[in-house]
């Protein structure tokens, strides 16, 4: 396939403004077994996560006496897009994914009140339309929050990239596959500290800086859809009676 | 004012010391979901997990009963011991037990004492963090409970609950409600009203 304009008068593909994010809807704990869990919509992507634990850690030589320990699984459903992703279960690229999804959650999770422990992670993409890890970050983050394992903040994550020139925030499928760049972030939105960052292909220095900003003000928007998400739960029941 | 917090909310511009709450560049803020009350200064969690504090009552399982120390499963991260040499109770497998935490080990061992077998019954689980309003103040609500249902019911610090005899049923649902609705004011009210309206009928 040949490379789409990506961008035409200002506007992208699917009619986005380039600091513009998709439509982002949660709701809390669908898998009752778990210790709480979400399920979240982000634009087409359709992902799952859930947490179980702290629970002991086996087997038993990946305990640390001092701090929980954080297992993560990212996998994508064989049916999840039209492309790859056939065979079930971790590739090189589920391994990648999994890996700075746990240290995400080192950095805000109280792994210290919980030696010898473990807890699991579990982000499973039902339906990947691009920026997948930054929606199960923050898909996870919520699931974490409702298991009422103690927590520094709630983590977000978002991408931006670049294409036409332009600055783009929270790239879908197309605008994946033929920006110039990719830059997924993870932000704590109390602190504004930065918890995941990788980059494919090139910007320049001034542009990441524009790029983390964009980040960081879209994070309102999608910090609110988690708060809001997680107070409606337990609005929920007041309703109910 | 009560109002509901999340992971991360500053509740306080100065610090203060509560629990499920940490102290960062001068500020309180939350680290579980819970309620918190500025005039009282209090913070309930909402959802949580057991710490244990040694003197708490807990409902266990026997998970492994060995000849010097005997495993009870706590539904918790962490395992309870009963060392064999200071209890005159014998357990086996499956038992269920209620007992007293003696300590806390620095592996996240709870060390118990005091045994004492429950025979027959069920033991059901809620969520640790629902335990305090179960009980109710001054363990108003848990009366109320086993007064109307006539069961004998134990409460577990550690979320686990034993019930026996009774209408046992009734009071299980009672104790689900509470664990549902425990953060919306007027609870013992409801929760008397339903467990009268079964006995009418």
């Amino acid at each position: 396939m040949e490379k789409p304009t990506l961008i035409i008068n200002g506007k992208r593909l699917d009619g986005r403004d380039p600091g513009t994010m998709r439509q982002i809807k949660i709701s809390i704990n669908p898998i009752k077994n778990a210790s709480g869990s979400a399920y979240i919509e982000w634009g087409n992507n359709k992902i799952v996560s859930a947490v179980y634990g702290p629970r002991e850690a086996l087997p038993r030589h990946t305990q640390d006496l001092n701090k929980a320990v954080i297992k993560c699984r990212y996998t994508m459903a064989p049916f999840s897009s039209l492309e790859e992703h056939g065979r079930p279960g971790m590739n090189r690229r589920a391994i990648e994914i999994s890996k700075v999804t746990k240290e995400v959650f080192e950095n805000v999770v109280l792994t210290d009140l919980f030696p010898g422990t473990e807890i699991n992670i579990f982000i499973e993409v039902l339906q990947s339309d691009g920026g997948t890890r930054a929606a199960g970050i923050t898909c996870a983050s919520v699931a974490l929050a409702a298991s009422g394992i103690p927590m520094r903040d709630m983590p977000f994550a978002v991408s931006v990239g670049k294409a036409e020139n332009t600055l783009i925030l929270d790239m879908d499928k197309t605008e994946d596959n033929y920006s110039t760049a990719d830059m997924p972030i993870a932000i704590n939105p109390r602190t504004k500290e930065i918890n995941l960052l990788q980059m494919d292909g090139e910007l320049t220095s001034e542009e990441i800086h524009r790029g983390i900003e964009m980040v960081i003000k879209a994070g309102e928007i999608i910090t609110k859809t988690q708060k809001d998400a997680l107070l409606e739960h337990y609005q929920k029941i007041e309703e109910r009676i | 004012m009560r109002k509901i917090v999340l992971p991360g909310d500053i509740i306080a511009e100065k610090p203060l010391r509560l629990d499920h709450t940490i102290v960062e560049n001068g500020k309180t803020c939350s680290t579980v979901i819970g309620m918190y009350d500025d005039e009282k200064n209090s913070f309930i969690p909402m959802e949580g997990l057991w710490y244990p504090v040694p003197g708490e009552k807990i409902v266990g399982i026997v998970e492994e009963a060995k000849l010097n120390t005997d495993v009870i499963g706590l539904n918790a991260p962490y395992k309870g011991l009963i060392i064999s040499k200071f209890s005159e109770t014998s357990v086996v497998n499956g038992d269920i037990i209620e007992a007293v935490v003696k300590e806390l080990d620095k592996t996240g061992t709870v060390i118990l004492s005091r045994p004492r077998v429950l025979f027959g019954g069920k033991v059901i689980a809620i969520k640790p963090s629902k335990v305090p309003r179960l009980l109710g103040k001054q363990d108003t609500m848990i009366r109320q409970i086993t007064e109307k249902t006539k069961a004998s019911i134990s409460v577990g610090m550690n979320g686990l609950i034993w019930i026996k005899g009774g209408d046992s049923d009734i009071a299980t649902k009672a104790i689900m409600r509470i664990q549902d609705e425990s953060h919306i004011p007027g609870l013992t009210e409801r929760i008397a009203q339903m467990l009268e309206t079964p006995s009418k009928e």
